[in-house]
Parts: C-alpha cells; structure tokens; sequence
C-alpha cells in the first residue's frame, strides 16, 4: 500500500479462523505485504481499535484498513461499523465489509453507516480466492489516510 | 324457548284453522238467522194481510148490513149506495182472505163454513132489498126480525175476530222469534269476533316471538361467521408465517453451513496444491528406489492423496449444490412479494413462449383456456410457478408421444383461483405424490438431470401465494397439477402486518 514511511496495517474481524487464514494466504498471494492483524470477536477488535479506555485515542496516527465479516458471535460487525465511523480518530478508516449476507437491506445498511466496500464472499472456493486476490490488488492502488 | 320452524308451522296452520272456522261459524250463523228473519218477517207480512183481509170483509160485511137496514127502514135510497158498494167489494175481499186462509189447513173447515153464511147472509141482505125495492118493506122488515141475518153476522164475526186474533198473535209472535233472532245473531257474531280477536292476537304474538327468534339466530350466525371468517384469515397467516420460519431458518442454516464449507474446499485446494511440490520432491530422488519409506511417500503423494482429495472434493462440490439449491428457495421466500393486477391468460401466454421451441421439437401441441378475472398476486412468482410447471411437463415427457399439454384457469366459488397445468408425459406412481414436492425428492427413472428441488419451490411459492398445489396422475398416461391461488394478495398480506 502506498504508504512508505508508515506502512498501512489490515485490521482483519473475521470469527472464522479457516476464513481468516484464507483470506490472508489469497492476499498475500497478491501481493501484499502489509502486516494483518486478525481478531475473532469483536471485543478484542474493539480494544485494538478504542483501546481499553474506548476513546479511540490509541489509533490516532495509524494507518489502518479495516476488513470486517458481519456475523460475529458476540456482536454483530454493524455495530462495529457504527462505531469505528462515529469515533473522530476512526471514522475517516476505510471498512471493508466482507461477509456472506447477500441482504439487499443489510447492504444498503452497511453503506448508510459509512463502509467503504461491501462484498459478498463468494460460495465456491475458487471465487473465494480470486474475489480476496482481486481485493489484494486494490488494496496495492488504493491511498490510506492517517487516522487523525 | 326457541320456537322450531316445524312447531312454527303447526301453531300458525291451527290459529288459521280456529279463525277460520270461527269466521265460517259467523258466516253460516248469519246466513241462517237472516234466513230465519226473512221467515218470521214473511210471517208478519202474512198475518198482517190476514188481518187486513178479515178486518176488511168484516167492515164490508158491517157496511152491507148498515146500508140495508138504513134503505129498509127509512126507505131512503141513498143507504143503499153504501150497500152496493159493499155489495160489490165483498167477493175481491173473500178472494183475499181465502188466499191468506189457504195455506192454513186448520182453517178450511171454518172457511167453507163461513162461505155458507156469507152466502146466506147475503142472499137474506139481497132478498130484503129485492121486497123493499118492489115496495114490500114490512115484509123485509119482518125478515130482518127472524134475527135470523143478525146470527149469520155474529157467526161470521167471530170467524173474522177468530182470524184477527190468530193473525196479531202470529204478527206478535214474529216479531218476538224475531228480535230472539237478533239477539242471537249479536250473541254469535261478538263471541266469533272475540274468536278471531284472540287467534290474531296469538298468532301475531306468535309471529313476533318467532321473528325475535330468528333474529337472534341470524345475529349468533353472524357473530360466529365473522368468528369464522377470523379463524380463517388467521390461520392463513399462521401458516405463512410458518412457512416465512421455515424459509428463514433454511436461509439461516444455509449461510451458517456455507462457511465451513468453504474453509473444507479452501483448505482442500490448498491441500492439492501443496501435493504437486511434494511430489515433484519425491520424483527428484529416484536414486533412493529401494527405500520403501520413499517408495509409500510416492504412493501417498501420487495416487492416495489426490484420491482422498478428490473424494473431498465431489463431495463438497455436492453438498454445495444442495446447500445453493436451499438457499436460492429461502432466497425466493426472502424477496418481498409485491402483489400487483396480473392477467392470467398473458402470463401463461409468456410461460408458454418460453418453451414453445422444446413443445414444437415434441410435435407437441398446448390448448389453453383461461377464464378467470385478473388477479392481484405477485407475478414473478406465478411466472416462476408456471415456468417450473411446463419444464417438468416438457423434461418429463413420454417419448415417442407427441406433448399435449392442457393449460386451464378458473375461478372456484369461493373466490380461489385454480391454474391446471394437465400434460401427457410419463406420468407420477401414487406412492410419490407427495414426495415429488418435498426438497431434493424425485421420482421415476433417474435418467433425466435435475436437482429435485423444482416442484419444492413451487409448491413454498404457490403457499406463500396464499394457496397451494396438488396432483392427480396416472402412470404411463400422464399428470396433472392443480395450482390455487388466493384471488387477491393483499387481503392477506394486509393481514399479515
């Protein structure tokens, strides 16, 4: 990612850890390098993110890129949009929705709330992979900015 | 109590018949004292003119005599103009009373009687004038002396008095049966009136309790219609929010499943592009041919593994066939139907374009007769119900049979459209029925593809439809689908929120 100097980190919010694994070897595969940080809940994303306090102040001056799976066993990941996109250190935050709701409702919710990209995953593997290794090339043009 | 119909009947057929007969009673009472009064008033008019008749001779008889013995002793002429005119009268005036007489037979044997001294006493009246006239008034005089026309007078007069006195009695006596008459009639006719005032007053009693009956009876059936109607509507929508639970798990579980489904192929094909290194490894090494922990590495890496990864693989291929195939049914049971004015007969008219190029490769032929009014229900649905219909009708045709299909549409008299949808393929053995509509079940020989999920969706489309779909069939001649469908959606959409 076009961030020399401080380089962007994928903060990865996926439960299924087969998932996640999958998504990092395909994203890898394009390409990228960026370090990925993987949380199964969202409680532990939400301390990343927040920090213990919850005021966000600990992602101020990062780079991150957030990929987000909706169906969380402790909270659903709308919630967390909701919040990653009201807090003033987040907000301005690219999310990657990344789930298997297809809900025309959900998906219109999610961008009513602020998510930068909504995909669907695809059922058959190898659309799977190629759907993860295509976003990986995006993420290679795509320009972060710096958490304020 | 509730009166019954029946006992309704029987009570208003006896009031009619005590009226009726009451009326009647009156009627015929009538009748017959008037009747009566016609008898006793003929009887008055009778006796009056008996009277009349008796009074009369008596005087003519009284005016001859006077006039006789006026003209014999005074020998003036003028008394005898009284006596001719009396004279005169006397026989009209017999003829009378003889007519009154007549019918009375106790009364003929006086009457010849007095005819006798009628007779005598006027010959002795006519004899004395007769001497007078001829000068010979002492003779006369001498005669009338005998007394002898005096008796014959007294005896006519107590006659005559005998017949005024039997006619005043009688007259009396008409008048008193009369008046008895009359009074009997009134008597009659107020206990008849009282009659028929009570039966109309019971019978109308009778037909305001009845009516109070009915009336109730329609209120409580129309309470429990209405009750009915609810029932109804809420059953309805207790099954299509059943059916909408069962969509959403479907859909639920499908997503929930789908996940490890794609890690097992992710890893798989991991697992498979992992074995092409290993084996290019082994196959470096054919120096080491005698070592057989080599040699079952080779075997493991050229022929085990990918065989273990095949396997995985087909299965998982199938199980994400049959997890795509729910899911794209709770998918459809997802979508919101919208209910909008659909024209049947065009709607089958598409369905059938569609398919008429496999119809036409068949020699096949289609009779369509629709004659329903339109129908408000999602049409995207129907389309894909119908769609559904003629592929199966098409795919499981009897070959070397040209395709019949017979398309229908009517409306049932409560208001259900049915759509039958007949063909003359290969037909349906009883025993699968029911199970060619459940999900992944399918009947007869194998040998055509499909995923058996096509009749399992109509049938979930048809009921979220508001209605449902049957069969008939008879193997070897063909089958046929009935699809009902609620006239209009949104009553019960509308019931649904």
């Amino acid at each position: 990612m076009a961030q020399e100097s401080r380089p962007v980190t994928i903060v990865m919010i996926e439960d299924d850890a087969g998932h996640a694994r999958l998504i990092e070897k395909n994203i890898r595969r394009a390409g990228v390098n960026n370090p990925i940080v993987a949380f199964g809940t969202g409680t532990d994303a939400l301390v990343h993110l927040f920090g213990a306090d919850g005021s966000g102040e600990v992602s101020a001056g990062r780079h991150l890129l957030i990929l987000l799976d909706l169906n969380l066993p402790d909270m659903t990941g709308v919630s967390i949009l909701e919040k990653v996109k009201a807090n003033a250190h987040t907000k301005r935050t690219p999310v990657i929705v990344l789930t298997t709701t297809d809900d025309e409702r959900e998906i219109q919710r999610c961008y009513d709330l602020g998510a930068n990209v909504y995909i669907t995953k695809p059922v058959d593997y190898e659309g799977f992979a190629n759907a993860i290794r295509q976003l990986g090339l995006f993420f290679s043009v795509m320009q972060v900015p710096e958490t304020a | 109590m509730p009166i019954s119909s029946r006992g309704f009947a029987r009570t208003s057929l006896i009031f009619i018949l005590v009226g009726m007969i009451a009326l009647v009673g009156i009627v015929a009472t009538s009748v017959w004292l008037v009747e009566r009064t016609q008898v006793y008033f003929e009887d008055v008019v009778e006796a009056r003119d008996a009277r009349q008749a008796a009074v009369q001779l008596r005087n003519l008889l009284q005016d001859a005599q006077s006039g006789q013995r006026g003209y014999l002793l005074t020998r003036d002429e003028t008394y005898l103009v009284p006596y001719r005119a009396a004279l005169a009268s006397i026989p009209g005036a017999l003829i009378r009373l003889e007519a009154v007489l007549t019918p009375h037979p106790q009364a003929t044997g006086p009457l010849v009687e007095f005819r006798a001294q009628l007779d005598a006493k006027l010959a002795e009246l006519t004899h004395t004038v007769e001497l007078g006239q001829t000068g010979q008034f002492v003779e006369a005089i001498a005669i009338v002396r005998t007394d002898e026309g005096f008796a014959l007078m007294e005896q006519m007069r107590t006659l005559l008095d005998a017949v005024i006195a039997a006619a005043d009695a009688l007259s009396f006596e008409g008048v008193v049966d009369q008046r008895a008459a009359w009074n009997n009639l009134r008597l009659v006719s107020v206990v008849g009136g009282l009659v028929i005032l009570g039966v109309v007053g019971a019978a109308a009693l009778t037909v305001i309790r009845y009516t109070r009956d009915l009336e109730t009876a329609r209120v409580e059936v129309e309470t429990l219609n209405a009750d009915l109607e609810g029932r109804v509507a809420e059953r309805t929508t207790e099954l299509m929010r059943a059916n909408e639970e069962v969509q959403r798990f479907a859909y639920i579980v499908t997503h929930d499943l789908r996940a490890p489904l794609v890690n097992i192929m992710g890893f798989t094909s991991e697992l498979e592009a992992a074995i092409e290194p290993i084996g290019k490894l082994i196959d470096r090494h054919p120096e080491d041919a005698g070592d057989p922990e080599l040699e079952a590495a080779k075997l493991a890496a050229r022929e085990d593994l990918p065989e273990a990864v095949g396997f995985i693989r087909s299965s998982t291929r199938k199980m994400d066939g049959l997890i795509n195939a729910i899911l794209k049914i709770s998918r459809e049971g997802q979508r919101q139907l919208k209910a909008e004015r659909v024209d049947l007969a065009e709607t089958i008219e598409t369905a059938l374009g569609s398919v008429r190029h496999q119809i036409d490769e068949q020699d096949g032929r289609v009779e369509v007769s629709v004659k329903t009014p339109p129908v408000f229900t999602d049409k995207l649905a129907l389309e894909q119900i119908l769609g559904n219909l003629l592929d199966n009708a098409i795919k499981y045709h009897q070959p070397g049979r040209p395709t019949v299909l017979g398309i229908e549409g009517w409306q049932e008299a409560n208001g259900r459209i049915v759509i039958s949808v007949a063909d003359n393929g290969r037909g349906i053995t009883p025993e699968d029925h029911e199970r060619v509509f459940e999900l992944f079940r399918r009947s007869g020989t194998q040998n055509i593809s499909g995923e058996g999920i096509g009749l399992a969706h109509v049938r979930i489309m048809a009921r979220n439809l508001g209605g449902d779909i049957t069969l008939t069939s008879t193997p070897g001649e063909g089958t046929r689908f009935n699809v009902t469908l609620a006239p209009d959606l949104r009553t019960i959409v509308r019931n649904k929120g």
